[in-house]
């Protein structure tokens, strides 16, 4: 297709290799856009099955793709098998569709989706023969972008970027592009791009911003050097329904995660969790309208093929029209095999009826909750505004209504847990587990499951609770042990997230620019695909961490004090740090704040210091 | 069976870079064509409905295949020529339907029916020569018997009775052709790459490039006798 076309280097590697279709291109709803001035790849830092069915970069790649004089192709992290043969051949990183190694490409964007995912970002850059630091490429480079869920606090991963966008790519990244092809006709020196890029609003181009320390050592702030803004400001999207979901995306051949149709029904969730980052830095509310789900749901089960639609979001259960969606739906889909899906439920029997309207006679599946803590008083402190009787309530409705399953979040490690909190998970459990054979006819109780699913709890940027201390690995490990003590054993499966990949994610998440050196240093020392368990190492970290002079535990363990300036300081989502103190005292107060979505503005300051409002097509119950 | 069910026999390639498809990736690539294409297919009974569709004999990973069937039912008669057209506009090209004819609902399963597979075995490389090649397998297949283990599982295949017409080998610049039949059945069948494999020199393989694939897939009449599926 193009002079530089790897197919040839490729395919005798093939069949060398477990699941080659997942580098062979050509699905349905791959774009080939051959006359293009401009090329640029988005890449995904794990493998095609991880990432192929990511939504943001879906939307990207037909916003660019539909751009005149834009191409946009796609790139993953190949898996273990295919790296190696590639180091061997010495075969760079390719671009699914035309086959061309990455570093030809005007522009690289990579998303940041999760904080163990940043070694695999390095192994992305290496194999495609970048060098690492945007310090060290030059004009002959591609503009290395990124953005996702991580850039909160980008400060660990921000060397290795020479612009990351904070906040919502679908009008950001054409005024990236276009500030990119504009240097380049005039000629415009790397740094005289960079000083443009950092002009757009939501742009964050690290190089602009130096942190510094005192004479101890001790991090005192950012100085932004020529004119860069501060902070730098998330980008947000007024209306959801401005930009049409995409209805034709590519349909993977190979088995992927998430392998359906999904359709976003509304962005941003304002229930207010104080532990939760999604919920703070994604606000405010907007709803796609109940027509605009429908029709592309609908078109997009056509153009695809699909058997299955997911409507998504971080809490689809709040769409204020989403029972009407959903009896549309099973309408118009009726006879055809197809099955909808809600990939999170809320916590109370109005999510179960939603769940029966979609289920049919199955309930093959079980119904996810997140009850979060196991006390009253600690889902107060949190801000999780559910009751053990609604809990109750939705178990006892579900297992009437046929469901054998359920599976339950919650997490340890919370701020102001005491050990009766610890206890209380089992023994919240134990009661859901009555209640669930109380509802289920006799015969049947004995196949009754409750899955519990136990994680530690990680303070985030851009929280109430980011200057919480994490607790450590120790007592991890205990409060592990007290929740087994108090579980009920018969009908229930305990599941538990690793201790040190939460040690870990809390450093990474709440880490200085100098962690990006033990990440290099992990990576150097065969660091990779850390999100997958078997290939964790907490001990190659831990020395990658001693060899550049950090200590973990003072990121992760340690509270920090209101006024000790915060290595994220720079970067604002739009709420404001006095609603998060607020809301942090609130907390030790054990008092609740209402979701603005249902009754009056809180005041985080997200809609007034953004411009924006909240979007709801009807009124919220 | 069911009435107001027609059964249509799809016969489609997979060729190209999608060679590398498993026969489980064929499968749901093909499933959703059909739901693209908007045809009005019928769907199973029971605890987990899905659409009513069959598959010949599967292909491996890395063989292309010319000549390759499903049978889909559809619960409205539509011209099999419309729905040929349907289902090509909406298939990749390396995954296309190329004809399509209405069979008796009665009639035996593809996988039952298909027990013929001819091949074209193209192997790459300077140092292979014809009729080495040629004398190399002719006398592999007087052995009798083929042993192969796969996952600590062995298998022996008895060559006269896999290997049921004689094999063609055709030289070219570059490389040679071979092309054979394989009969194959529900206890497994011979990968022709493998024949050739064990045939040739491990030296001359080393560097050479071997694509495989299926040009026909057959009904076995009588002994000898063949015939496609529609």
């Amino acid at each position: 297709m193009t002079p530089s076309d790897l197919w040839p280097r490729l395919e005798p590697l093939l069949s060398r290799i477990e699941r080659p279709a997942r580098y062979i291109d050509r699905e349905w709803g791959a774009r080939h856009v051959t006359d293009a001035e401009y090329r640029a790849v988005l890449m995904y830092p794990d493998t095609y099955e991880i990432g192929q069915a990511n939504q943001a970069l879906g939307i990207l790649y037909e916003l660019l793709n539909a751009t005149p004089g834009v191409a946009a192709e796609r790139a993953y992290l190949p898996a273990p098998d295919l790296i190696e043969l590639m180091r061997a051949e010495g075969l760079p990183l390719f671009s699914l569709e035309s086959l061309m190694p990455v570093s030809d490409f005007d522009l690289v964007g990579i998303t940041v989706p999760y904080e163990l995912t940043w070694t695999n970002v390095l192994e992305l850059l290496d194999l495609a023969g970048l060098p690492l630091r945007a310090s060290e490429r030059d004009d002959s480079h591609p503009l290395v972008i990124g953005g996702g869920p991580c850039v909160y606090n980008p400060e660990p991963f921000a060397p290795f970027f020479d612009a990351l966008l904070i906040g919502e790519g679908e009008d950001a990244i054409g005024e990236m592009v276009a500030v990119h092809r504009r240097s380049r006709e005039t000629g415009a020196s790397r740094d005289e791009l960079f000083m443009e890029l950092a002009r757009l609003p939501g742009v964050y181009v690290p190089s602009l911003y130096e942190p510094r320390h005192d004479e101890e050592g001790r991090f005192i702030g950012v100085v932004s050097k020529a004119g860069a803004p501060v902070p730098v400001t998330k980008r947000v999207v007024a209306d959801l329904d401005a930009h049409r979901a995409p209805v034709c995306p590519v349909v993977p051949f190979v088995d992927v995660v998430h392998d359906r149709f999904a359709i976003e029904v509304l962005r941003g969730c304002t229930r207010g969790c104080r532990f939760c980052q999604a919920g703070m830095v994604y606000r405010p509310v907007r709803e796609r309208s109940a027509d605009a789900v429908v029709r592309d749901a609908l078109a997009g089960l056509a153009c695809t093929g699909y058997d299955e639609v997911s409507l998504t979001s971080l809490s689809t259960a709040d769409h204020s029209e989403l029972e009407e969606v959903l009896r549309r739906l099973s309408r118009r889909l009726a006879g055809t095999g197809v099955s909808v899906s809600l990939p999170s439920l809320r916590v109370d029997a109005f999510s179960v009826d939603m769940a029966r309207l979609i289920s049919g006679a199955g309930r093959k599946s079980g119904l996810t909750f997140a009850p979060e803590a196991g006390t009253q008083r600690l889902r107060d402190v949190i801000n999780k505004n559910v009751t053990e009787d609604d809990l109750i309530a939705t178990v006892t409705r579900a297992f009437e209504a046929g469901w054998r399953r359920v599976k339950l979040y919650f997490m340890i490690g919370l701020p102001t847990e005491t050990d009766a909190d610890v206890a209380g998970i089992g023994e919240l459990v134990s009661r859901v587990l009555d209640a669930a054979k109380a509802a289920t006819p006799p015969p049947q109780r004995g196949s009754v499951r409750i899955g519990v699913s136990i994680s530690t709890f990680v303070p985030k940027a851009g929280t109430p609770f980011q200057w919480e201390a994490q607790i450590g690995l120790d007592e991890v490990l205990r409060r592990q042990r007290l929740v087994r003590e108090s579980m009920p054993r018969k009908g229930v499966e305990l599941h538990w997230h690793d201790a040190e990949v939460s040690f870990l994610e809390g450093v990474m998440a709440r880490g200085g620019r100098e962690v990006s050196d033990a990440i290099e240093a992990a990576w150097r020392a065969g660091a990779v695909f850390d999100a997958w368990t078997e290939r964790f190492s907490l001990a190659r970290w831990t020395s990658a961490f001693a060899q550049v002079g950090i200590d973990p535990e003072d990121i992760a363990n340690r509270e920090r004090p209101l006024d000790e300036p915060l290595p994220w300081g720079h970067i604002s989502s739009g709420v404001s740090t006095s609603y998060l103190i607020r809301e942090r005292e609130r907390a030790y107060q054990s008092r609740t704040t209402p979701d603005c979505s249902f009754g009056g503005c809180t005041g985080c300051d997200v809609c007034t210091r953004l411009g924006v409002e909240i979007v709801t097509g009807g009124v919220r119950a | 069976m069911t009435p107001g069910e027609y059964r249509l026999r799809v016969c489609y390639g997979k060729t190209g870079r999608l060679r590398y498809l498993s026969h489980l990736e064929v499968v749901h690539a093909l499933e959703r064509v059909v739901r693209r294409a908007g045809l009005p297919f019928a769907i199973t009974q029971g605890f987990s409905p899905h659409m009513k569709m069959a598959f010949g004999p599967a292909l491996p990973v890395g063989t292309a295949g010319e000549r390759e069937y499903l049978d889909v039912w559809l619960t409205r008669y539509t011209e099999a020529a419309e729905v040929l057209a349907a289902m090509k506009r909406v298939s990749p090209d390396e995954l296309a339907p190329h004809e399509a004819r209405y069979v008796a609902d009665g009639e035996r399963s593809l996988t039952a029916a298909l027990t013929i597979g001819t091949y074209r075995v193209e192997v790459d490389g300077k140092e292979i020569e014809e009729t080495q090649a040629r004398t190399a397998l002719l006398e592999l297949l007087e052995g009798g018997e083929l042993v192969t283990e796969r996952k600590g599982k062995i298998k022996v295949f008895d060559l006269t009775r896999c290997v049921p017409k004689d094999l063609r080998v055709t030289g070219r610049d570059g490389g040679v052709d071979i092309e054979l039949a394989v009969r194959m059945g529900p206890e497994g069948s011979l990968r022709p790459e493998l024949l050739v494999r064990r045939a040739l020199p491990p030296a001359a393989l080393q560097a050479a490039a071997v694509r495989t694939t299926r040009t026909d897939t057959l009904i076995e009449e009588a002994e000898g006798v063949w015939s496609r599926p529609m």
